[in-house]
């Protein structure tokens, strides 16, 4: 459906630097990456506001690279929804299908079909200054959606709604596709919408494109640690392979079994562990661990609203972890966690990946 | 707070009345006797409605140019952008005077523009077309600078929506961008006109004869004294705030609704 082969682009501040993507027909991609680092100068490099310097863009087989905009049929909507502030919610739905010069009576039918199917069909004679956040972003969708796109592009379109709607969309973006069927690329730098949403997931970060998969996928086995910072996994400990061990500033790791097998080890990793991997008073077996010791309690943040801890946990040489305790966690240790307490740790096996050392470790 | 509010309100009250005053005083100071036997002198018609019609020329023709113009540095950036941005606010800077000597030296009959257009049949001396070409020259800025302000509040955004639902250039402009700031455009155009109005020194330089009202008054105050300019004078502020006033709340009117 769209290919991208080596977009380089230079927008000001912002830098694309040979972005190749292949997004099959019924995708539903989300682009994942932090604030500033180019997704919507992307984003809008496909919908063709911008040409590359350099690279190819490809639509539906046909090199579209310098093709206006109008031509392309994709459509774009923004985290803030961008209507058109002088235009009736129906006029703004009906904007693209009167430039195509449509029969009013077509039009009408298919504006409301549309609106139905968004749930919008209430809102149609009223201007987007008196719409709710959630209903502008309906208004914003049914506008792209009725002029039946190639590719949906998505720019951050949860993060101006406050939870409740940002879910309600959610569902309904999940409905979109399924129903619809339509290719989606879809901006975030929210990992669990991510998951929520996508069928394939693209990881991005100043202006490159550093991993490209299924969700799950790239979770696991995050290609650096720049990925696995971003795909939320909550430590990284930077070690060198000695002997089949993990030498690191908190002494020697036991390779796990599944990471002994990996013939590519190189010399210098960064071990990725997510924060369930981190057990305060460990109580399986030994062999479960890949390390135990005792660490001593840095932080205690209970998250909000959840009952969850956040548990920051510092060794003498400097490594610090993450980890979480549940309330039931909590009631079930022996002993009371307070900052400043040394408390026993075991770093479990499972769970635990690696990623080269390509840059320095930086904790999640 | 209250002595805050006291002081503030005291300053601009003084502005206020520093412009008030003046106008109230030579509004009331003229006997209603000798303004309504102004008021229908040919001559006086003649000039107010010469003004009035030059000062619209001016402001038309400047939209055609200057809208365009202020599109351009809304929304691009181009090599040079700074210095024509200051080029536009200079006819406001400098003597008015000292820019219809200019406008002369360019479109008097001896000179280069003047030669080619009175080749066509178009004189800017001592005619309309010079009054509507010297008004323009100075009041320009007014229309532009609004209009580069609207375009600049309306997202950029738009026009890219508009584009992917399948709009030109041209239909994203005149479909988006133009409906979303033409009230600015007004408002510019509207403040292009009153200056238009209110011009003498760049006027005066260019075309004494046909006789715009600003320069009837001055020729009638230097001729026959203040007595005989100030009618004049009233009239033409009267028409001018009666005329400003309506469209101003026209444009009120259609933005609350």
């Amino acid at each position: 459906m769209l290919r991208l082969e080596n977009i380089c682009l230079r927008l000001g501040e912002f830098r694309l630097q040979e972005i190749s993507l292949h997004v099959k027909p019924g995708t539903y991609l989300a682009l994942l990456g932090p604030t500033g680092t180019g997704k919507t100068v992307l984003l809008e490099t496909i919908a063709g506001v911008h040409h590359p310097s350099d690279g190819r863009i490809h639509i539906r087989g046909q090199d579209a690279t310098q093709l206006a905009p109008e031509k392309r049929h994709l459509g774009i909507v923004y985290q803030d929804h961008v209507l058109f502030p002088h235009l009736t919610v129906f006029e703004n739905i009906a904007f693209g299908l009167r430039l195509q010069g449509r029969p009013k009576p077509k039009i009408k039918q298919a504006v409301e079909k549309m609106a139905r199917f968004l749930e919008i069909e209430a809102l149609l004679q009223r201007r987007p200054s008196r719409l709710s956040g959630g209903e502008r972003q309906r208004t914003a969708l049914a506008r792209a959606l009725v002029m039946e796109p190639y590719v949906l592009l998505l720019d951050e379109p949860l993060s101006a709604l406050d939870r409740a709607t940002s879910n309600r969309i959610q569902n309904e973006l999940k409905r979109i596709h399924t129903e619809l069927g339509v290719t989606i690329i879809h901006i975030t730098h929210d990992v669990a919408e991510a998951f929520f949403l996508a069928d394939c997931l693209a990881v991005m970060k100043d202006g490159r494109i550093l991993q490209e998969g299924e969700p799950e996928e790239v979770c696991r086995y995050p290609r650096s640690p720049s990925v696995a910072e971003l795909m939320g996994i909550e430590n990284l400990i930077a070690a060198t392979v000695e002997n089949a061990r993990l030498v690191t500033a908190m002494g020697d790791l036991d390779l796990p079994p599944r990471l002994t097998g990996s013939s590519e080890l190189p010399r210098r990793v960064c071990l990725t562990l997510p924060g369930q991997s981190v057990e305060l008073f460990p109580a399986g077996k030994p062999q479960d661990y890949m390390w135990q010791g005792s660490l001593k309690i840095s932080e205690v943040h209970q998250m909000n609203g959840t009952g969850i801890f956040k548990l920051i946990l510092v060794h003498d040489g400097g490594e610090s972890l993450k980890t979480y305790l549940s309330p039931r966690e909590m009631e079930l240790l022996a002993a009371s966690v307070d900052i400043g307490m040394t408390v026993p740790v075991g770093l479990l096996g499972k769970g635990a990946h690696w990623v080269p050392q390509e840059d320095a470790p930086r904790q999640a | 707070m209250k002595n805050f509010k006291i002081i503030i309100s005291g300053l601009g009250g003084i502005l206020v009345l520093i412009i008030v005053v003046p106008l109230a005083k030579v509004i009331s100071s003229t006997d209603p006797a000798v303004l309504r036997s102004t008021i229908i002198e040919p001559e006086v018609i003649h000039s107010i409605l010469l003004t009035l019609r030059a000062a619209l020329w001016a402001t038309l023709a400047s939209l055609l140019f200057g809208v365009p113009l202020a599109y351009a540095l809304a929304r691009w950036n181009f090599p040079g952008k700074t210095i024509i941005q200051g080029t536009i606010d200079l006819p406001v800077m400098i003597p008015h005077t000292a820019a219809g000597i200019a406008l002369l030296m360019v479109y008097g009959r001896e000179f280069l523009l003047g030669k080619a257009f009175a080749k066509v049949g178009v004189s800017f001396t001592g005619t309309e077309a010079g009054i509507s070409l010297a008004m323009a020259f100075v009041s320009l800025p007014f229309l532009v600078n609004a209009a580069r302000d609207g375009f600049l509040a309306v997202d950029p955004r738009l026009e890219r929506v508009a584009r992917t639902l399948g709009a030109s250039p041209w239909q994203a402009f005149f479909k988006v961008s133009l409906p979303l700031c033409w009230r600015s455009i007004l408002s510019g155009a509207i403040m292009m006109w009153a200056r238009g109005i209110a011009e003498f020194g760049a006027v005066i330089i260019l075309t004494y004869h046909p006789m715009i009202a600003p320069i009837l008054i001055w020729s009638r105050f230097e001729n026959f004294g203040l007595k005989y300019a100030s009618p004049v004078a009233v009239i033409l502020i009267l028409l001018c705030l009666i005329i400003f006033s309506g469209l101003r709340w026209l444009a009120i009117q259609k933005k609350e609704s």
